[in-house]
C-alpha cells in the first residue's frame, strides 16, 4: 500500500516536471522567434526588388539582388571601409591602453592609487556627450574632422579608453599575486612578469578586449555623426546609413539600409560567434566584479 | 651561502598597523632558521621583505653583508618556496623550473643538466613535460622547491611550504627537506605556523607575536626554557597546563601549593629559584601534560575528576579538572598502565595526579615572563 | 523613530520588517549626506596641511642645503647635473626652459585674456589699401578659454616638477651625506621597465584621459558659467564671456510666463528619466534572469541552441537593430501592415507619433523594445551567477520542504542581487544616460507641444542625455544650457551612487556569500 503511494508521488513529480519542460520549450520557441524576427525581416527585405520603400508585408513578390549591386555604388563602400579601418586600429591601439591601464591598477600599489581610481569613477559620471562639442572643435583645429574623420575617431576612442579598464583589472585580480612574486624572486623584471607570466595567462581577457573594441565602433552614432559633420566621406556606416532613413529619404532607401545592414552585420557576427566564449566570460566575470 | 642580518626591521602598512616590530636577528651562514607564530604574528611579512617582496618600513637587511633595502627581488640572489607553489600554469615542469636559469641567460645545455639533476633528487624525472594542472598537490611541491633549488642562490626562503599537504604527505616532505638541506648546504629561512614543523626543522627557531620576536632559540632551548607564557603554550602538543598558585620560601626551600597540596621546588629548579633569588608570591605555573603523572591518594596527590579520555595509541591524554574547575590535560604513556586502571580511566572517574618540582616552569603573572630568564 | 534591538527586529512581523529597513535607509540619507561633505571637507583640510607641509619642506630644504641645491631654486636641474645625474638634470632643464618659452610667447596672454575671454569681437573694420569694410575677425573666446585652461595645467604641472626637483636635492644630498651612491641615468632607466614600471604603464593612458577627458569636461563646466551658443561661438558670430550663475538660474527658477519655465520642462524630462532608468533596469533585470533559469533547468533540451540564438543578437550592431526595429512600428511599417492583414485594427498605429496621455504608447513601446535588446546580456550574467550558485544552498533548502518559488525568493533571487548590486547600480546610471536606445528608436519623438518652445524641440521619450544632444545640435545651439544641463545629470548620478552604493549588501559584507 504504502509503496503504491509513494510511487504515486513520483509519478506525480515526474508528469508536473514533464509538463513544465514542455511550457518551457514552447515558451523558448517563442522567444527565440521574437529575437529572430527582425534579422529574418532585414534580410527579407534586402532581396526585395519591387519597391525600394517601406511596405506593409515581409516577403518580397520579386527577389534578386539589385539592393546589394545598388549598395556599392553609393558611398557605402568608403564608409565600410572607414569603419573596417577605425575598429581594426582602435581594437588594436584599446587594447594596448586597457591591459596597461588593469594590469597596473590590479597589480601595482603605488600611492596615488586609490586616489585615481576614485577620480575616474567620478569622471565616469560625467555624460561623455557634453565633450563632443569642445572635442569637435579642437579636432577641427587639427584638421581631423568631416573628411579625415577616421584618424580623428579613432584618437578620441583610443584616448579615453583606459578608463574601461574594470572588466580586465577583475580578471589580473583573479590571477593570483603569489605568481608575479614567484617570477619576481626568479629573477624577472616587472616587465618580464607581464610579458612572460601574465599575458600568456590573459589571454582570454585580452580576446574579450580586442572583441569588444573592434565591435564597438560599429554601432557608434554620436560621436561619428558629430566629427564627420555631414562630410560623407569622413561617415562610418551608423551614420550614413541612418541618413537613409530619415522621412524624406526612406522611400527610396530602404531596402538599400536592409541589404546594407546585412553586409554590416556578417562579418561582426561570423567573428563574434568564433569568440563567443571569450565574450561570454569576459561579460559574466565583468558583472560578478562589478 | 650567506648570513642575512636583520637590525630594528619595522614594517608599518599604509592604514598605520605595525606588522613587524623592530625585528632583531642574525642568521648564521647555512643555518636553518624557523619563523614561527600564531597567523598575523608578522613571520610572513618579515620572511617577505627578506625577500623584497615587501618594503622595509625601517631598519636594514643585511645579506652577506651587503645592504638590500633597496635592491629588487632579482638582484637578491635568493630563492623562495611559496605556500600555495605559484607554479606558472602555462608551461611545463621542465619550463618553471629552467624559468630563473633562462632569465640570467644560462646556456641551455647547462640549463638542461641542471634542471634534470634536480628532478632527479626530487623524483619528478617522470613529469618534466607535464603542466603543474596535471599534478598533485605533492609533487607541485616538489617541482616549487626545484625551481627554487636550480638557482644555487645565497638563501632559501620557504613560506609556510607545507600547509598545502595533507597531513601524511605532510610528515613525508619536511623528512624530505631535512635532506634535501644537507644536500644543499646553504642558509634557510622557513615559516610556519606548526610548531612541529619548527621543532623538527630548525636549528634555531624564532618565536613571534603580533610582530615581536618571543624567543629566540635552539628547539631544545624553547622547549625547556620557554621565556614566556606564550612561548610555554605555543610550543609543546598538547599545550602545557598552566594556572595560577602561590610560590614560598620556607627554610631555604621553595614551594607551590597548587590546588591545596603543597610541592617542593627541589633539585636544579629549586637551586635556579635560590640563585635568582626569586621573591615569593603569586605565579603562573607551567607544567607540560607528559610530566603530570597519576598518582595513588595521598598528601601530595591532587583530585581531578575525568572529563575526556582521549585514546592516542601510544598514549593517553586525560583530560581532567580539579575541584576548582580548572583544566588540565595529563599525557600518559599506554604501557605504563594496566588493564585495571585504563578500564577505570572513564569519564567522571576520580583520578589523582602530581608533578615533580624539576618539571615546573614559573611565570610572573603580571609580566608573563619566566621568572628564570 | 524608535531604533529595534536585534531581538526586537527579530520579532517584527514580515512587513514590519521591511518597513523599519526602508525607513532606516531614507533616515540615513541625511547623515550620508552630511559624512559625504565632511570627507570633502576634510579632504580640503588635508589638502591645505600637505600644501603647508610642502611649503616647510621647502624652506627647510633651501636653509640646510648646499649651493648646488640654493641655485637648483632658480634653475631646475642644477643639483641633479652637479651630482651626476645627467638624465634627470637634463629633463628638469628642458622641462624649465620649455616652459619658459611657452609662457613668454603663448601662455602668458591666455592667461591674461582668461578674465574677459576676449576684449575685440569680430567686426568691419577700414581697410586702407581697399578702400573698403572689410570684416575682420580677432579675438576668440573659445581658444582662450582652451588654451588658458591647458595653460593653467602647464603651470600646475610645472609646480609639481618644480617641487620634485627641490625634493630631489634634498634626497640626493641625504644619500651622499650616508656615504651610499647616487641613482645614475641607467639605473633611471632600468627601474622604469622594474620597480617604476607602472609609470611607464600609465603614462599614455592618463595622458589621454586627461587631454580627452578631463580637459574637456572642465572646459564644458567652465562652459556653464557663460554664455556660449550659436551667436556668440566667441570667434565669427560673436565673442562669449563670464556669465555667472546666470544659467543655472535660467534652467532651475527662470519664469517666462505662460507656463514657460525651463524647470518645469527640466523636471518633466528628469522625471522621465528616472522612471525609463528604472523600468529599463529591472525589466531587463528580471526577465533576463527569467530566461536564464528557463534555459538552465533540468530536463530543457539544446540549451546551447537558446543561448546561441540569444547571444548572436548581441553580435548585430545596435544601430542596425534599433533602427529597423524603430522602422517596424512606423506607421507604414511591417507590425501595422501585419495587424491590418489580421484584421485586428481597421486603422494604423501611430506608435511613435500618438502624444495621448503623454506619448504613453511611444514610452511602453521603448521599454519593450529595451526588453528585446538587453535580455540577452542579462541572460549571459544571470547563467553565469545561477551555475555559481552552490548546489548544497538548494539541497539543504529542499531537505527543508522549500517549494520552487520558496527556493527562487529565498536563495537564487538574494544571491542574484548580492553578487550583482554594483552591476545594477552602473547599468542604473548607464540606463539615464542610454543615448543609443532613445535616440535610433524615437529621435525623442513624439513631439511635447507644451515643451517645444524650450530649446531642442523636447519630445515625450526624450531623456536627459537626448535632449541635451539635441540642444547642441539644435538652431540656437545654446551650449551653455547644455552644459548646465549635462552638470545636473551629474549631480542626479552622482548622488543616486553615492546614496546607494555603499548600501550595497556586497559593498558591506563582503564575506557573507563567499
Amino acid at each position: 500500500m504504502k509503496e503504491k503511494k509513494t510511487m504515486k508521488r513520483h509519478m506525480g513529480l515526474r508528469a508536473t516536471n514533464a509538463i513544465s519542460n514542455s511550457v518551457i520549450h514552447v515558451l523558448l520557441v517563442i522567444i527565440s522567434i521574437i529575437w529572430l524576427i527582425p534579422f529574418v525581416c532585414i534580410v527579407l527585405q534586402s532581396f526585395r526588388m519591387e519597391l525600394t520603400g517601406q511596405v506593409g508585408y515581409v516577403i518580397p513578390k520579386q527577389w534578386g539582388f539589385g539592393n546589394y549591386i545598388s549598395l556599392f555604388k553609393t558611398d557605402f563602400t568608403r564608409w565600410y571601409i572607414n569603419t573596417f579601418i577605425i575598429a581594426l586600429v582602435n581594437a588594436a591601439l584599446q587594447t594596448v591602453i586597457v591591459l596597461c591601464m588593469s594590469y597596473t591598477l590590479s597589480r601595482f600599489r603605488f600611492k596615488m592609487r586609490g586616489a585615481l581610481m576614485r577620480f575616474m569613477m567620478i569622471l565616469g559620471l560625467f555624460p561623455g556627450m557634453l565633450t563632443m562639442i569642445i572635442l569637435y572643435r579642437v579636432l577641427k583645429d587639427l584638421g581631423l574632422t568631416e573628411s579625415n574623420a577616421v584618424p580623428g575617431l579613432i584618437l578620441v576612442y583610443v584616448a579615453s579608453s583606459g578608463m574601461g579598464y574594470y572588466v580586465s583589472k577583475g580578471f589580473f585580480d583573479t590571477i593570483p599575486k603569489s605568481l608575479d612574486e614567484a617570477a619576481r624572486v626568479d629573477g624577472a623584471t616587472r616587465m618580464q612578469v607581464l610579458f612572460k607570466i601574465i599575458l600568456p595567462l590573459a589571454k582570454p581577457i585580452v580576446i574579450y578586449t580586442i572583441l569588444t573594441a573592434f565591435m564597438a565602433p560599429w554601432g557608434d552614432y554620436v560621436f561619428a555623426r558629430y566629427i564627420s559633420f555631414n562630410n560623407p566621406v569622413g561617415m562610418n556606416v551608423a551614420v550614413g546609413m541612418y541618413n537613409w532613413l530619415t522621412i524624406d529619404q526612406i522611400n527610396k532607401n530602404y531596402t538599400m539600409f536592409c541589404a546594407g545592414g546585412v553586409v554590416v552585420a556578417i562579418p561582426v557576427t561570423i567573428l563574434f560567434m568564433c569568440l563567443q566564449r571569450y565574450y561570454v566570460e569576459g561579460v559574466t566575470g565583468g558583472a560578478v566584479k562589478g | 651561502m650567506a648570513s642575512v642580518k636583520l637590525t630594528k626591521v619595522k614594517k608599518i602598512y599604509d592604514n598605520n598597523v605595525v606588522a613587524v616590530h623592530d625585528f632583531d636577528l642574525e642568521i648564521r651562514d647555512k643555518e636553518f632558521v624557523v619563523f614561527v607564530g600564531p597567523s598575523g604574528c608578522g613571520k610572513s611579512t618579515t620572511l617577505r621583505m627578506i625577500a623584497g617582496l615587501e618594503e622595509i618600513s625601517e631598519g636594514t637587511i643585511e645579506i652577506d653583508g651587503e645592504v638590500v633595502n633597496d635592491l629588487q627581488p632579482k638582484d637578491r640572489n635568493i630563492a623562495m618556496v611559496f605556500q600555495n607553489y605559484a607554479l606558472y600554469p602555462h608551461m611545463s615542469v621542465y619550463d618553471n623550473i629552467a624559468f630563473s636559469l633562462r632569465l640570467q641567460k644560462v646556456p641551455e645545455d647547462e640549463i638542461y643538466a641542471r634542471v634534470t639533476n634536480a628532478a632527479e633528487i626530487l623524483g619528478i624525472t617522470d613529469y618534466l613535460l607535464r603542466k603543474p594542472r596535471a599534478l598533485s598537490g605533492g609533487q607541485r611541491q616538489r617541482v616549487a622547491i626545484g625551481r627554487a633549488m636550480v638557482r644555487n642562490s645565497k638563501v632559501f626562503l620557504m613560506d609556510e611550504p607545507l600547509s598545502n599537504l595533507d597531513a601524511k604527505l605532510r610528515n613525508q616532505m619536511r623528512a624530505e627537506i631535512i635532506l634535501l638541506r644537507q644536500k644543499l648546504d646553504t642558509t634557510f629561512v622557513y615559516v610556519t605556523h606548526d610548531q612541529t614543523e619548527a621543532m623538527t626543522l630548525g636549528d634555531r627557531i624564532v618565536i613571534m607575536k603580533d610582530g615581536y620576536i618571543q624567543q629566540v632559540g635552539t628547539p631544545t632551548e624553547v622547549f625547556e626554557m620557554p621565556k614566556n607564557l606564550f612561548v610555554a603554550g605555543f610550543i609543546g602538543a598538547p599545550q602545557m597546563n598552566m594556572f595560577e598558585t602561590d610560590l614560598t620560601l620556607e627554610n631555604g626551600v621553595y614551594y607551590v601549593k597548587p590546588f591545596g597540596v603543597k610541592l617542593p621546588v627541589d633539585g636544579e629548579k629549586g637551586a635556579a629559584l635560590a640563585a635568582k633569588n626569586a621573591r615569593p608570591g603569586h605565579v603562573t605555573l607551567g607544567v607540560r601534560p607528559e610530566h603530570v603523572v597519576l598518582a595513588e591518594p595521598g598528601e601530595n596527590a591532587i583530585a581531578c575528576t575525568l572529563e575526556v579520555n582521549e585514546m592516542m595509541g601510544s598514549e593517553l591524554h586525560l583530560h581532567v579538572y580539579t575541584e576548582d574547575e580548572t583544566r588540565l590535560v595529563v599525557r600518559v604513556p599506554t604501557i605504563r598502565l594496566d588493564e585495571q586502571t585504563r578500564k577505570c580511566l572513564v569519564a567522571g572517574a576520580k583520578v589523582y595526579i602530581t608533578f615533580e618540582g624539576k618539571v615546573m616552569h614559573f611565570f610572573d603573572p603580571e609580566t608573563t615572563e619566566n621568572l628564570l630568564n | 523613530m524608535k531604533r529595534y534591538s536585534d531581538l526586537e527586529f527579530l520579532q517584527l512581523s514580515k512587513w514590519q520588517k521591511f518597513r523599519y529597513r526602508l525607513l532606516c535607509f531614507f533616515l540615513s540619507i541625511p547623515t550620508a549626506l552630511k559624512n559625504f561633505f565632511l570627507g570633502i571637507g576634510r579632504f580640503f583640510k588635508n589638502a591645505v596641511l600637505a600644501i603647508g607641509r610642502e611649503f616647510k619642506d621647502v624652506a627647510v630644504t633651501f636653509k640646510e642645503g648646499d649651493g648646488k641645491t640654493k641655485l637648483s631654486y632658480l634653475i631646475m636641474g642644477w643639483g641633479c647635473l652637479r651630482r651626476g645625474q645627467i638624465l634627470r638634470g637634463l629633463m628638469f632643464l628642458l622641462f624649465e626652459i620649455v616652459f619658459i618659452i611657452y609662457m613668454i610667447f603663448s601662455g602668458g596672454y591666455w592667461i591674461s585674456m582668461l578674465p574677459s575671454l576676449g576684449k575685440v569681437g569680430p567686426g568691419e573694420t577700414y581697410d586702407a589699401v581697399l578702400d573698403t569694410y572689410v570684416y575682420q575677425y580677432n579675438d576668440n573666446s573659445f581658444k582662450i578659454l582652451l588654451y588658458g585652461v591647458l595653460t593653467i595645467f602647464f603651470i600646475i604641472a610645472f609646480l609639481y616638477t618644480w617641487r620634485l626637483n627641490v625634493k630631489q636635492n634634498r634626497i640626493a644630498e641625504q644619500i651622499l651625506k650616508s656615504g651610499k651612491r647616487l641613482k645614475s641615468g641607467k639605473d633611471d632607466l632600468r627601474s622604469l621597465v622594474d620597480d617604476q614600471f607602472h609609470k611607464t604603464l600609465l603614462a599614455l593612458p592618463l595622458t589621454g584621459i586627461l587631454i580627452f577627458t578631463v580637459l574637456p569636461i572642465v572646459f564644458m563646466i567652465l562652459v556653464a558659467f557663460t554664455n556660449y551658443d550659436g551667436s556668440h561661438d566667441g570667434f565669427i558670430n560673436g565673442l562669449f564671456t563670464w556669465q555667472g550663475l546666470e544659467n543655472f538660474r535660467t534652467l532651475l527658477v527662470w519664469n517666462g510666463g505662460g507656463g514657460r519655465s525651463y524647470a518645469a520642462t527640466f523636471g518633466e524630462i528628469l522625471t522621465w528619466t528616472l522612471i525609463w532608468a528604472v523600468f529599463a533596469t529591472f525589466t531587463n533585470y528580471f526577465l533576463g534572469m527569467f530566461v536564464a533559469m528557463m534555459i538552465n533547468k533540468k530536463g530543457v533540451r539544446v540549451k546551447k541552441l537558446w543561448r546561441t540564438i540569444l547571444v548572436m543578437t548581441i553580435a548585430i550592431p545596435q544601430f542596425i537593430s534599433l533602427l529597423y526595429v524603430s522602422k517596424m512600428f512606423a506607421k507604414n511599417g511591417i507590425v501595422n501592415g501585419l495587424l491590418l492583414d489580421l484584421g485586428w485594427i481597421n486603422q494604423a498605429i501611430d506608435f511613435w507619433g500618438s502624444t495621448a496621455n503623454n506619448g504613453l504608447l511611444a514610452r511602453v513601446l521603448v521599454i519593450v523594445i529595451n526588453i528585446w535588446i538587453g535580455i540577452p546580456y542579462l541572460m549571459l550574467i544571470a547563467t553565469g551567477i545561477l551555475m555559481n550558485i552552490p548546489a548544497d544552498l538548494y539541497e539543504s533548502a529542499k531537505i527543508d520542504g522549500a517549494s520552487g518559488w520558496k527556493q527562487y525568493t529565498k536563495i537564487t533571487l538574494p544571491y542574484m542581487l548580492f553578487i550583482t548590486g554594483p552591476y545594477l547600480l552602473t547599468q542604473f546610471t548607464s540606463n539615464m544616460n542610454n543615448f543609443n536606445v532613445i535616440y535610433l528608436l524615437t529621435g525623442g519623438a513624439p513631439t511635447n507641444a507644451a515643451a517645444s518652445w524650450a530649446s531642442g524641440n523636447v519630445g515625450y521619450t526624450d531623456l536627459l542625455i537626448t535632449w541635451l544632444f539635441k540642444i547642441t545640435t539644435g538652431e540656437d545651439a545654446k551650449y551653455y544650457l547644455a552644459s548646465v544641463v549635462g552638470i545636473m545629470v551629474f549631480v542626479v548620478v552622482a548622488l543616486i551612487t553615492l546614496l546607494v552604493y555603499n548600501r550595497l549588501p556586497s559593498v558591506k559584507n563582503e564575506e557573507d556569500f563567499q
